[in-house]
């Protein structure tokens, strides 16, 4: 009987039932997106230059569990709070408690078990799409991936059931400690809130210097190194609690001052049920705030990499296309590139020990050279004859083949060069505009190339071929891993975050029918509450957003050693990360307003 | 001169389910009018059709048929945004359980419907005062509800409702969550409103003591206007005798 009683009242509130239930299939396919990567760990291994990456994914596995952790518990909130009533009712009736506890952990436990299942599903599923996409997207190699990956199932399984089984746990203790009638009566309105102003003072002035001094520790960790990074997630995490209990509760109390502002339409309404919500919710919008920042900077520094590579390999070779000895379809491929800003001829002689090249052509089209200072490609130079003739020929590596590297160099006058007897090699040497766009030529070319100088595939380590293509290639397979993950971390920390955030509104949503239902029983029009919600959710979304965001702008600074320039297209994460993060913010406002408004009669 | 008509409702009735479902009928045709400064009450018991009366006249649901006329206007064909404003300017409310926003300050809560027509500041001010001392609640001002008695929040929620100077006062119950002196005071204090400021007021009650403060009370039942009784000049005490007594034979 209690049991098609409880039934009965799911089906009473489908709807809700059906924003949780999709809401924890979310939790747990995003879990198994990003364990997908995280337990692999050939992929892991495979796709970073760095030993570090194994380590970035354990940490970043471990705060995933915990926001999920949180998440569970705002989604177990949200679904009490929708059957407080229902079990105070049945216990009324003369339920017993013991009957009662074991419909609570049965809900809990099919709703999750369900949940977890379909998700992981659904997780394969999105893990395929999503690496499709980014595969296809962009030019990205990926070594040792597969979407079904057992491990990452068992593990999201395990975790998932776990959570559940303890969520149960605390319901039926939660419930049957609470008197039937405050189980009945939830009518828990929250209160203004009254705070100390010499408080809220230090509070304000400690989360500014914490903040300035976590931002100095990231600008110069040159300097301070590990414990600069240490002070600085120390001081930062500080910063921003103290951030949002203090000094945004008294922004809000200054707009509230403000006569214009409060007198307009339920401005005053939206203010005040705020000034409750940040209070209320201080630490977790701090959280979401730190989130935020790392999911942001996470997909920042992925796609970063992504610009990094064609930079990357410009620091590594002067020339776009070296022709060394072509072929035919070489000459005739290379008329197909666009955008060339110089080309140069080069005649060359070469014996057992030395490698001859003409001065007059030296000098006419000076040998480009990739200039370095302090460790630092500074742009590309060309290299004075004097220089070469003295003794320094490195730069011309760039126009050789690795097996000319070890052979002495010599410089020598047209008649000279006449006069060795051997075959002359031509070399022609390009420099284009755009290296990216003319990529698929180069493609095509360097393969060519490596028809007509066999040795060029077979060189390794220091004889390896030094042409712009292979050190494009090379970077492009260091660092498309890393980009990929960046990605994948993003994502999933975002849509975590974001779900917490929703849950944790939504799960207060029940309490603020009276307000609204009073508010259009006095007149106000529907469309004035429902903008009254949107900026009340807005402010609470947009908060977080706007605190992460500068966090990340600090937190680049991290990477300003292992990156050319890490803020460089800054827009592009930013604006993809927006997009995602605005649907989130209107899925909420939706439901939000489906929850408050629907009891309203017109 | 005639004294204008504030409410009008003529040939009320109300049904509820749908055609092919089993049908309830709440309201079997009801007529009255309320004339401006009146004082009327509506009594009857649980199920009587009250609340459905009560929400029909504050355009909180529609009737089935018949006319409602508020202040004039007829409030059949007003629908959505027209609605709320309508109720945001005729008409005030007071709840049994008063309603009032625990977020905002008393102050707040009262300046609440002339904000939702955007008065100016300054007005704003004026008005909330001057009601706040017609109230004897101008020392309350600053406080949020949850410092407040059951009383003083029933007396900030009585000038929520009359703030911005609606057409007619509807109360329902509005002495129903009040210990017996604070519903005292209330009552007392919605009957010289009334006969001071000729405020306009509908109230809906079961409870005689309430009811013996107006000057004319409607009794239904099964959804009809069974009885009215009219207090004329008669003391109070006198008039909630013949109340007692009607009800005494009315409901059975």
């Amino acid at each position: 009987m209690l049991l098609k009683l409880s039934l009965t009242g799911i089906k009473g509130r489908l709807k809700d039932y059906i924003v949780l239930f999709s809401g924890l299939i979310m939790a747990s396919a995003i879990f198994y997106m990003f364990e997908a990567l995280a337990t692999n760990k050939s992929f892991v291994s495979s796709n970073s230059p760095i030993r570090m990456a194994s380590i970035i994914f354990q940490i970043g596995s471990v705060l995933l569990g915990i926001i999920t952790l949180v998440y569970i518990i705002y989604a177990n909130n949200f679904l009490m709070s929708m059957r407080r009533r229902d079990y105070g009712m049945f216990m009324m009736l003369g339920a017993k408690g013991r009957k009662i506890a074991q419909l609570i952990a049965a809900e809990t436990l099919v709703i999750g078990m369900a949940a977890t299942l379909v998700g992981t599903v659904l997780g394969i599923g999105l893990t395929r799409i999503i690496s499709n996409l980014l595969l296809s997207q962009m030019d990205i190699q990926v070594k040792q991936f597969s979407p079904f990956y057992l491990p990452a199932v068992i593990v999201t399984v395990v975790f998932f059931m776990v959570l559940f089984v303890m969520a149960a746990g605390v319901n039926q203790y939660q419930l049957l400690k609470t008197p039937v009638l405050q189980l009945l009566h939830n009518d828990q309105q929250p209160n203004h809130v009254s705070q100390n102003k010499l408080g809220q003072l230090v509070q304000i002035v400690l989360s500014l210097i914490f903040l300035t001094i976590g931002y100095t520790m990231l600008i110069n960790v040159a300097t301070y190194q590990i414990a600069g990074l240490v002070v600085a997630l120390v001081t930062i995490v500080l910063g921003t609690y103290f951030l949002f209990n203090a000094f945004f509760g008294w922004m809000l109390r200054l707009l509230k001052g403000n006569q214009y502002i409060r007198n307009r339409g339920l401005n005053n309404f939206t203010l005040a049920q705020l000034r409750f919500r940040i209070k209320d919710y201080t630490k977790m919008l701090a959280l979401v705030a730190m989130l935020f920042a790392l999911a942001l900077g996470a997909i920042t520094v992925g796609i970063g990499y992504q610009s990094e590579i064609p930079a990357m390999a410009k620091t590594m070779a002067p020339y776009d296309v070296v022709l060394n000895q072509p072929n035919p379809q070489a000459r005739q491929l290379a008329k197909n590139l666009t955008g060339v800003k110089a080309t140069a001829n080069y005649d060359v002689k070469e014996d057992a020990q030395t490698v001859y090249y003409r001065a007059t052509q030296l000098k006419k089209n000076p040998i480009m050279a990739v200039q370095y200072s302090n460790d630092r490609a500074k742009g590309i130079k060309p290299v004075q004859l004097k220089t070469l003739q003295k003794g320094n020929v490195a730069a011309l590596q760039a126009i050789q083949v690795p097996s000319q590297f070890s052979k002495d160099v010599k410089v020598v006058t047209d008649a000279e060069f006449s006069q060795i007897a051997s075959g002359t090699i031509p070399i022609k040497t390009y420099r284009v505009k755009d290296f990216m766009a003319n990529l698929s030529v180069i493609k095509k070319i360097h393969t060519q190339q490596v028809i007509a100088n066999p040795e060029l595939a077979k060189g390794q380590g220091a004889l390896m071929d030094g042409s712009k293509y292979v050190n494009y290639q090379m970077a492009n397979g260091m660092f498309s891993g890393l980009e990929f993950m960046g990605f994948f971390l993003g994502i999933a920390f975002l849509a975590m975050l974001a779900s917490c955030l929703m849950f944790k509104i939504l799960s207060g949503a029940a309490s603020d029918v009276k307000r609204y239902t009073m508010l259009a029983k006095i007149g106000t029009r529907r469309s004035l509450l429902k903008q009254s919600i949107a900026k009340e959710i807005g402010v609470l979304f947009c908060l977080p957003g706007i605190v992460g965001s500068i966090h990340v702008l600090f937190g680049l600074q991290l990477f300003k050693q292992i990156m050319l320039n890490p803020y460089q297209n800054l827009w592009l994460p930013f604006t993809i990360f927006m997009i995602l993060y605005v649907g989130y913010y209107w899925v909420t406002t939706w439901l939000y307003q489906g929850i408050v408004l629907k009891t309203v009669t017109q | 001169m005639d004294t204008p008509t504030v409410v009008s409702i003529k040939d009320v009735q109300k049904t509820y389910g749908k055609p092919n479902e089993k049908q309830y009928t709440a309201l079997k045709g009801i007529t009255f009018d309320v004339k401006q400064g009146e004082f009327v009450g509506i009594m009857g018991a649980s199920g009587s059709g009250k609340t459905t009366l009560l929400n029909i006249l504050s355009t909180l649901d529609k009737p089935t048929a018949g006319q409602v006329e508020i202040n004039g206007q007829a409030i059949n064909g007003l629908k959505g945004n027209q609605l709320a404003d309508f109720r945001a300017k005729e008409i005030g409310f007071m709840f049994q359980d008063f309603n009032l926003l625990e977020n905002l300050t008393a102050y707040e809560n009262m300046a609440l419907p002339l904000t939702l027509q955007n008065v100016g500041g300054k007005q704003v001010q004026d008005f909330v005062t001057s009601i706040a001392k017609t109230l004897s609640i101008d020392r309350l001002l600053n406080k949020y509800p949850t410092e407040l008695s059951g009383g003083q929040k029933q007396r900030v929620a009585a000038a929520r409702a009359l703030v911005h100077k609606p057409a007619i006062l509807f109360g329902d119950e509005p002495t129903g969550a009040l210990d017996s002196k604070s519903a005292k005071e209330l009552l007392d204090t919605m009957a010289q409103l009334n006969e001071q400021q000729r405020v306009s007021i509908l109230l809906v009650t079961h409870d005689p003591f309430s009811a013996s403060y107006c000057q004319r009370i409607l009794f239904i039942k099964d959804g009809q206007i069974g009885q009215e009784l009219v207090r004329g000049d008669r003391p109070r005490k006198a008039f909630y005798q013949e109340i007692l007594d009607t009800l005494g034979t009315f409901n059975h």
